[in-house]
């Protein structure tokens, strides 16, 4: 997968220049027209190639977090920066979400009438790649993965373990330079969590990528170089303040 | 993978709801191709059967009957004199039941006139005299009625005698019982009257000349139109209210057709919901999933628009063969109108699939989270 840095970088540096990977300010999002606060003012600098855990109890808002960080969702108020520049005053949300992110859900979330390979091949319709490049690509993401095996099988067919490997290859389809992880092992066994969870850090380091990974596990936690508690809507304790 | 792979995958993820849908469309689609064929048929195949009796002009009233309404003979001698005219030839044509046929045409022509020309035997004779009690059938008249040579033939109250099979040329000619004119007027108490005056112009006239030739003749005849052979069956409101019934109806099947396929597109929308979500969270356009969903209801057009000429053109060829209309009908299944009904039926499709894809377009890439 080499391939993929010299691509990745010169984008950051042409399309972002140097600043933090995330800067966040007073952030808040709230929900059913303001009765539900999931994000009560947020402060937060995240930089590259860092590993930030996200940990908190059930309902604090970490996923709403990390959907404002993926532009899945916009905020209703505060700044939120990407390399510099706003992400919701973005023109092209979408090719945000394609190429300088991937994401990884708890539940997985493979399209069930796909194949494994072509799972992978999905968010590359948004690149002007060619259809064999797209798939000789997503047959090496696969094989990083460990899936060699398992190419041509449906999601259905996998075993969990499996079917996260395959959403882990296919958030890196476009060599984002983020990871967004919510809960990535949370539905798994503790043998595959752990199976998981290290291919997941092992990414993150051989390619430089900032990893963003909310868990409520603490023992996940704390394989991170930072950790973020939140409680109601709020940053509680960062042990690695930046700003 | 390619974008088709997509559509199809999508189509392919309930093959049976694709495939009802397919068949709703297809149905259609079908009744499109069997009504407008048939009636585009009836009239192309009166106009050769003017043109096979050597007509360049037809006299008559097409009122609102399927049969043109009778007038007095006598209106042909104000314009037999006119300079352009070589020959006419009255007729009385009707339409009725005869013996165990509910529809058969009967054409009654003026006796020596040149209708009877183009008539070639087959077997038997024509008849002696403008009297003699006989009748010669068409050839799929004769099938029909189950007639041969010898065999009686009520018409009216009155029984007469098949004495010869001929080919006309054309089906109308051939589905027809053709009698004596004066015979004809007798038996149906319709004495001195006509119903069509065919009318042969000398020849090289162009079209710009026989549609003067008409409007001479509209103006000595007011009690009927005259007009161009091939445009005679078209105009008449029989055959105008045949055409609007045919479009009609199949405009109603090709509004259940669209339903079906927007009822279909937005329960696929509705149960992809979140994988649809999935897809803009991983960074697809608004713009692909509403082509997406597009292409998935124009693909569900084409092919039941294909599937729908096919049953369309198998069920008209059956009905062609029924006892009942056989020798009636000469449906006109041209390749024109089959490739407008695929296309209306791609059409359809778009069409239905544009509300599910504006639908799923507004989707919030974030309830890919939930569940
Ligand atoms: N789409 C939504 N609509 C309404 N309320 C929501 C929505 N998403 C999250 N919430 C609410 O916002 C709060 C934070 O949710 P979430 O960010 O999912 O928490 P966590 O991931 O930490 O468990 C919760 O109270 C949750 O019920
Ligand atoms: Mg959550």
């Amino acid at each position: 997968m080499a391939h993929i840095r010299p691509y990745l970088m010169k984008q950051i540096l042409s399309d972002f220049g140097s600043a933090a990977v995330f800067e966040v300010t007073g952030l808040k999002k709230n929900y059913d027209d303001g009765n539900v606060q999931a994000l009560r003012g947020v402060d937060l600098k995240i930089d590259q190639g860092e590993f930030v855990a996200i940990t908190g109890p059930s309902g604090c808002g970490k996923s709403t977090l990390l959907q404002m960080l993926g532009a899945l969702d916009s905020p209703n108020d505060g700044t939120l920066n990407y390399r510099g520049k706003s992400l919701p005053g973005l023109a092209d949300l979408a090719a945000y979400r394609a190429k300088e992110i991937g994401i990884i859900f708890q539940a997985f979330h493979l399209l069930p009438t796909f194949t494994a390979v072509e799972n992978v091949q999905l968010p590359m319709f948004e690149s002007d790649r060619p259809a064999s490049e797209r798939k000789d690509q997503a047959i090496s993401l696969l094989k990083a993965v460990g899936l060699e095996h398992r190419i041509n099988h449906f999601p259905t067919k996998l075993s969990g373990g499996e079917r996260q490997r395959v959403a882990i290859a296919r958030s890196l389809a476009n060599g984002p330079s983020v990871l967004l992880a919510d809960e990535p092992t949370g539905n798994l066994d503790s043998e595959n969590a752990h199976i998981i969870l290290d291919l997941i850090i092992r990414l993150h380091r051989e390619q430089n990528m900032t990893l963003v990974l909310v868990t409520h596990d603490l023992t996940i936690a704390a394989r991170a170089s930072r950790t973020i508690q939140m409680m109601d809507g709020r940053i509680l304790s960062d042990n690695n303040a930046t700003s | 993978m390619t974008f088709f792979t997509v559509i199809v995958r999508g189509l392919m993820r309930r093959p049976v709801r694709t495939g009802l849908t397919l068949v709703g469309i297809s149905i259609g689609i079908a009744a499109v191709v069997a009504l407008v064929g048939i009636s585009r048929g009836f009239e192309q195949s009166w106009s050769k059967g003017m043109k096979a009796r050597g007509t360049d002009i037809v006299v008559s009233n097409m009122g609102n009957a399927l049969a043109p309404k009778p007038f007095n003979s006598s209106l042909r001698d104000s314009i037999v004199s006119l300079p352009k005219i070589a020959a006419t030839c009255g007729l009385f044509v009707d339409l009725t039941s005869i013996e165990s046929s509910s529809m058969t045409i009967v054409s009654a022509r003026e006796w020596g006139g040149f209708a009877w020309q183009s008539l070639n035997l087959v077997s038997g004779r024509l008849p002696k005299d403008a009297m003699e009690p006989v009748v010669v059938l068409g050839q799929n008249a004769a099938e029909v009625l189950k007639k041969k040579l010898g065999d009686p033939i009520q018409i009216e109250a009155k029984e007469l005698t098949v004495v010869g099979i001929v080919d006309g040329g054309a089906l109308v000619e051939n589905g027809s019982v053709i009698l004596s004119l004066p015979l004809y007027q007798k038996i149906s108490s319709n004495e001195g009257k006509i119903n069509i005056i065919d009318i042969r112009a000398t020849p090289g006239l162009n079209e710009e000349d026989i549609k003067k030739l008409c409007a001479e003749i509209n103006v000595l005849i007011p009690e009927a139109r005259a007009m161009p052979a091939g445009d005679n069956v078209g105009n008449s409101q029989a055959y105008k209210f045949i055409s609007a019934m045919s479009w009609g109806t199949s405009l109603l099947a090709v509004i259940v057709g669209v339903l079906g396929v927007m009822n279909t597109m937005l329960m696929t929308v509705f149960e992809r919901k979140q994988e649809i979500c999935i897809l803009l969270a991983i960074g697809w356009r608004r713009a692909r999933i509403i082509r997406m969903v597009l292409l998935e209801s124009a693909l569900l057009g084409l092919l039941g628009g294909i599937g729908g000429v096919m049953i369309g053109s198998i069920g008209v060829k059956v009905l062609e063969r029924m006892p009942a209309i056989h020798g009636l009908l000469e449906p006109d299944l041209s390749p024109r109108l089959m490739a407008i009904s695929v296309a209306i039926s791609v059409i359809v499709g778009v069409i239905s699939g544009l509300y599910p894809a504006w639908r799923s377009s507004r989707l919030k890439p974030s309830l890919a989270m939930q569940g």
